[in-house]
């Protein structure tokens, strides 16, 4: 097959794809942690003999769109190709090579058909434990973070290399679950080598060269197409996020010319010395997400839509730390980067933006539950969605990345604490023609009758969700312990009785509130969303439940 | 004479079955469903068959019944107006949903809005805490209250009542429950705990608000369905298909709406089960594939494969997440968006895409001459000479080929400059491709092997695609059973009486007695048999099959076992071994020494199978002498063209016949394609098994 039209492209296109959701699949299946069964934070890319990345699973998280590459080439460059043996498997977590900070393993292995090197499987997840400190924004360098693997071999020839599993063991908590982990990547990129080889062999493809050029060509050729849609322009915004101590300002000037896009990151601050530092290449993810999420949604990921984007920082500045400032949780300063090129482009093109969202609030409960058993969890909770034109943004959604709620039920089994509420929170969202979501308060109270201690993370409490086009900002984040408002970024230590309050952050609205069809404004009424008086307040609109009338005042 | 009666309800057919017990003789009937009252045509199909088979309704020992009416009421929201009565505090619960995204990508995601509308849910003071102890009793009288208003202000006529922690400890529903039938005797209740008494409260509270607002609509439907059958003289037991591959009793049917969901494919993979016992095949891909979804499941050691929990009402393209999730036994089946009807387009990246969208039944594919303008996929099917536009539902309709090549030239060949037959090629091989991706996944996460299993292929454009997906696949066989057009309703009759209630109760493995297990079983046996002799299974007949839910304390996943006969000492014991085993066989590796964790109870009364057998053939007048009507031009993917298929009447084709692709088997409600150098083999059952021939595949 030397050409290929539509047909056979389609074709051979959704079978890569396919053969890397099969890969993400058995990934899945055989790993331990919560973060990949649960949260699916992990991708499964396949590359030609040139290093070239084809398909990605759709199921990959948005953070590793495009870091895949540059990491091949980290390991290439170590061990160049002409070096590589069948069974070899390479891999490093290295913040900077691979996906910003060293949870992240990627493991990859070269696929030979015939003694001939074809192309290359890799695969990331995201690791339970790496030694270190553990998740906290307290190292100040990246040495306290925990272990930091530079591009190796665990395999060479198929033999496992014992003495380094001895190494990664011996330095993690939970390490049963993390070398299960580190296998089960192995084990899957064995079965990506045995699909992509069976693939080869259904299709006659001795090179998959030139079917990576035809599929690349035609993903950078719809990219630039949709690219040509947004007008041209320099486009430029800046915000400010909540540090450890300071705000931290975060600038981008997105130049925008016929069929490529240049985002540059100068003007954001320095790095700090707490674990919020971005590497680039999660910086340069985060920044080609926004992008296609404005572009081609709805197409596959490979680097094919990432070409007409060329991404740039100042070296140095926090989304382009350098060793040795820590990175763990580069994820609090990096999630910044969409809203922030969101907000750049509100005006260029205002149907396809979303406002602000009420993004993420993560944070970790540590200490005994009533039976005795410890405790050591996560509990997730998300602000509202941002609106986008002519679209309310859902209540309680996450973003820019994603995670599922542990239900009531499940988490007072897990650590006996008792949730008193969980409600949504009315006139939280931002105000706009198109309402932001609402965001929700929930209630904690310590009845594991022992001491439990609890770390906050959270971002939005003091820079809201901001509206887009004459919407307006959703309501802060906010802490309470007894009923007294707390730091947002501290540590606390519960006494049994204690009561912790969350109140989330509600995404932020577009367009002119006055705008906003005052039915609609019934409706919310209506349904508690918005009170009465914020009807009358944030849209002007007087509402009468009673008789089911809404007038604009 | 025994006869019983399978009867399918469809969006456009109701499809029924005649089995003649003593005689091993089945007929078929279909006709057009009456969406406003679909008990119409059962009662009016159940009246004519029997007429024509020369049957007394006297002689008719039981009608199972499927249907989609609750699925329907779902995704069109017709069900009853239905409030709901919550813990105070979560109020919320069905808004706040997962706090997750179903796509990353595509900013204007839709949710599914809840079945009940925030306005009509009252909080109750009341609270059960985890371990199933009261902290605050729930008021009888803030209860009444609450309901007052809903009844007032909402005129609700369905209520559910959906407290915290109600598996653990059910005491504060049924007493509301008691309260309602007291005093508000014309409301329907249903309480989450006897709904599926399963940890994890959106799911829960989300399926039982699903039953709630079934539940009047099924009740007068059941009741104009018996009473219609009653007029014609029905004397016999009426059983209504569930989702998990069994029949219930009208009464549970009321009971239990929404385990009624999906009832009809459901019966379409037990009658591949089914297949696959008279075969002697317990390994099984059972494909099913008709106007607007294709169904894939898996038949594994004789039984389908069954999970517990589905999705229903997809408000975004199908896609995964954007429904409502509802727990409940059913059979575990992918539901890809590929059908007749999928419309065929170019995607953003410039290639050929077909589905999620359908041009439904109407305006129907271009060829169907009824105002269609997209390219669907029956139009690619028609243009590759795959179907017959002169014998499309045995000669019933006649589809006009020239619309169908318009529409595809135009919306696919055009804009990708491609020659006509390529384009409809890309369009029909597109949803192979899908079909298989879908397979292959789906088995890849449950840890099935399918190499070397067969295929059983049924539905209207089943057996057109079938021979390609196998290929793909590597599946060296495909079975094309008798009546792929009726196999839901052929299935009906092949389904037991079964109930299965599954429990959540988290008891550590080493802490738990002989009695501990005995106790926590007996009163889940009792309530599922119970079930079954109130539909008059002998005791004797009723099975009784036990499973736990297990995991390695401090792991968030479960596996299944299944547990053996024998006595509690003797099942405390294995349990161990046979969760090893289960985890071993799906994550290749176990950790012994890990405490473990039993986290649900299942238990399943399953009646006796019933008498059926596949050696029929269906009678129909229009089989001609010779099985070779002829030959049609169609397009050979081996030789990337067109190329003479000679043309089968499958109902000439006799036990033992033999032929050789490429050839097209035509039966009136598909067509069996067959590559060129497969065989197809007749059996003594009239089902064709084809066997494919290796070959280096193109695209």
């Amino acid at each position: 097959m030397k050409e290929f039209d539509a047909v056979s492209l389609g074709i051979l296109w959704d079978r890569l794809i396919s053969i890397t959701d099969e890969i993400v699949s058995s990934l899945i299946r055989t790993s331990f942690s919560i973060n990949v069964r649960e949260s699916y934070d992990l991708s499964c890319v396949l590359f030609d003999a040139n290093g070239v990345p084809i398909a990605q699973g759709s199921y990959s998280v948005p953070s590793f769109t495009g870091t895949a590459a540059p990491t091949l080439r980290h390991m290439l460059r170590k061990y160049p190709p002409a070096t590589l043996r069948p069974g070899d498997i390479v891999a490093t977590n290295d913040p900077w090579m691979g996906t910003g900070h060293l949870y992240d393993i990627n493991v990859m292995r070269p696929v030979f058909r015939k003694d001939k090197l074809v192309g290359y499987t890799l695969s990331i997840t995201h690791l339970p434990d790496i030694g270190g400190v553990g998740v906290s924004a307290g190292p100040t360098q990246i040495y306290e973070e925990g272990l930091r693997l530079p591009v190796c071999k665990l395999m060479r020839a198929g033999v496992l290399d014992t003495e380094l599993m001895e190494l990664i063991r011996t330095n993690v908590r939970v390490n049963e679950q993390v070398i299960g982990d580190i296998m089960a990547n192995i084990s899957c990129n064995e079965v990506g080598g045995r699909l992509l080889l069976e693939f080869m062999d259904e299709y006659g493809l001795d090179d998959l060269v030139p079917l990576s050029t035809a599929i690349l060509a035609q993903s950078e050729r719809t990219m630039r197409e949709r690219i040509r849609t947004i007008p041209d322009g320099i486009y430029k915004n800046r915000i400010d996020i909540e540090g450890v101590n300071e705000a931290i300002p975060l600038a981008c000037t997105i130049t925008k010319k016929d069929d490529s896009v240049v985002v540059d990151f100068a003007g954001t601050g320095d790095s700090v010395r707490a674990a919020i530092n971005v590497p680039f290449c999660y910086t340069r993810a985060w920044a080609a997400y926004s992008i296609k999420c404005l572009t081609t949604p709805g197409t596959p990921n490979n680097e094919g839509s990432v070409r007409p984007i060329n991404v740039t920082a100042p070296e140095g500045c926090i989304l382009n730390t350098q060793v040795p400032f820590p990175t763990a949780g580069r994820h609090a300063v990096g999630h910044f980067i969409v809203p922030l090129m969101m907000g750049a482009m509100q005006d260029a093109v205002p149907d396809r933006v979303q406002a602000d969202v009420g993004m993420m609030n993560i944070f970790n409960v540590q200490g005994t539950n009533r039976d005795g058993r410890g405790i050591a969890s996560l509990f997730f909770l998300a602000g509202g969605f941002g609106a986008l034109a002519g679209m309310d943004g859902a209540p309680t959604t996450p973003a820019p990345s994603n995670m599922g709620v542990v239900p009531t039920e499940m988490w007072e089994n897990i650590t006996s604490m008792t949730v008193e509420r969980r409600e949504l929170l009315p006139d939280s969202g931002g105000p706009g023609a198109a309402r932001g979501g609402v965001g929700q308060e929930v209630v904690l109270v310590n009845d594991t009758g022992n001491l439990l201690t609890v770390a906050f993370m959270g971002q939005r409490t003091q820079f809201p969700a901001k509206g887009f086009q004459g919407g307006k900002a959703g309501r802060l984040r906010g802490y309470q312990i007894n009923g007294k408002p707390v730091n947002p970024k501290g540590r606390f230590v519960l006494n049994p009785g204690d009561v912790i309050s969350l109140f989330e952050a509600g995404g932020g609205g577009f367009g002119d509130p006055a705008r906003r069809p005052p039915e609609l404004v019934l409706a919310d009424v209506r349904s508690g969303l918005v009170t009465a008086e914020g009807a009358l307040r944030d849209y002007g609109v007087r509402v009468d439940l009673k008789r089911g009338t809404a007038v604009r005042a | 004479m025994t006869f019983r009666i399978g009867v399918d309800i469809g969006g456009t057919f109701t499809d029924f079955a005649l089995f003649d017990e003593t005689a091993g003789r089945m007929a078929i009937h279909k006709q057009l469903t009456t969406p406003k009252d679909p008990s119409l045509a059962v009662i009016e199909g159940v009246d004519l068959l029997v007429r024509r088979e020369n049957v007394s309704v006297n002689d008719i020992a039981e009608i199972v019944h499927g249907t989609t009416l609750v699925t329907n009421a779902v995704i069109e929201r017709k069900g009853a107006v239905t409030g709901m009565l919550v813990t105070k505090g979560f109020r919320d619960v069905l808004d706040i949903g997962l706090e997750r995204r179903y796509d990353l990508f595509d900013l204007r995601l839709v949710f599914p809005p809840p079945i009940v509308p925030r306005e009509r849910r009252v909080e109750l003071d009341e609270r059960v805490l985890f371990d199933g102890s009261v902290r605050q009793k729930v008021s009888l009288e803030e209860a009444r209250a609450g309901i007052r208003s809903l009844v007032d202000n909402h005129q609700i006529k369905a209520l559910a009542v959906c407290l915290l922690h109600a598996y653990a400890n059910p005491e504060h529903e049924l007493a509301i429950r008691a309260l309602v039938e007291r005093e508000f005797p014309d409301l329907f209740v249903s309480t989450s705990a006897e709904i599926f008494p399963f940890l994890r409260e959106y799911e829960r509270w989300t399926t039982t608000t699903i039953n709630a607002y079934a539940q009047p609509m099924v009740d007068r439907y059941l009741a104009n369905l018996e009473g219609g059958l009653r007029k014609i003289g029905f004397k016999g037991i009426l059983s209504i298909m569930a989702s998990n591959g069994g029949t219930v009793t009208p009464a549970l049917a009321r009971r239990y709406p929404v385990r009624m969901l999906e009832s009809g494919p459901a019966a379409g993979v037990l009658m591949s089960a089914h297949h696959g016992r008279t075969l002697d095949l317990p390994n099984l891909l059972s494909f099913d594939m008709g106007g607007t979804t294709a169904k894939g499941s898996l038949v594994r050691d004789m039984n389908p494969l069954k999970k517990y929990e589905m999705e229903v009402a997809r408000v975004h393209e199908f896609k995964r997440g954007s429904g409502l999730p509802v727990k409940v036994p059913v059979i575990d089946m992918i539901e890809i968006g590929a059908g007749g009807g999928s419309i065929g387009s170019v995607d953003d990246r410039g290639v050929i895409r077909v589905g999620p969208h359908s041009a439904g039944a109407d305006p129907g594919p271009a060829c169907y001459g009824r105002g269609g303008t997209a390219p669907t996929l029956t139009d690619a099917n028609l243009v590759l000479g795959y179907l017959d536009p002169g014998f499309f539902l045995g000669g019933g309709m006649k589809l006009d080929l020239a619309a169908a090549k318009r529409a595809i030239e135009k919306n696919v060949g055009k804009p990708l400059n491609l020659a006509l037959d390529r384009a409809a090629w890309g369009i029909h091989e597109i949803i192979n491709e899908d079909v298989a991706r879908a397979f292959r996944v789906h088995a890849s996460e449950r840890g099935f092997d399918y190499r070397g299993c067969s295929m059983i292929a049924f539905g209207g454009s089943g057996p057109v695609h079938a021979m390609r997906i196998a290929r793909k696949l590597k599946i060296p066989r495909v079975i094309f059973p008798v009546g792929a057009g009726v196999m839901s309703a052929f299935g009906l009759l092949a389904s037991p009486r079964s109930f299965e209630i599954v429990k959540s109760e988290v008891v550590f493995l080493d802490s738990l007695t002989e009695d501990g297990l005995a106790a926590r079983f007996a009163p889940l046996v009792k309530e599922t048999t119970g079930y079954l002799r109130a539909s008059q299974t002998a005791a004797k007949d009723i099975r009784i099959v036990r499973r736990l839910d297990v995991r390695y304390f401090g792991q968030g996943y479960e596996l299944e076992v299944t547990l053996p006969e024998g006595d509690e000492a003797e099942l405390l014991r294995r349990i161990p071994e046979l969760f090893a085993k289960a985890y071993e066989s799906v994550f290749s590796i176990s950790f012994l020494d890990q405490r473990l964790e039993i986290a649900a109870w299942k238990v399943e009364a399953v009646g006796p199978l019933p008498p059926m057998r596949t050696g029929f053939q269906l009678g129909h007048a229009g089989a001609s002498k010779s099985a070779q009507k002829g030959t049609r031009r169609a397009y050979s993917a081996e030789q990337s063209g067109y190329a003479d298929f000679p043309v089968f009447d499958r109902y000439a084709l006799k036990p033992g016949a033999n032929v050789m692709g490429p050839a097209l088997i035509e039966e009136n409600e598909s067509t069996c394609v067959i590559g060129a150098g497969d065989r197809v083999v007749v059996d003594e059952r009239f089902n064709l098994v084809a066997d494919i021939v290796p070959e280096a595949g193109s695209a």
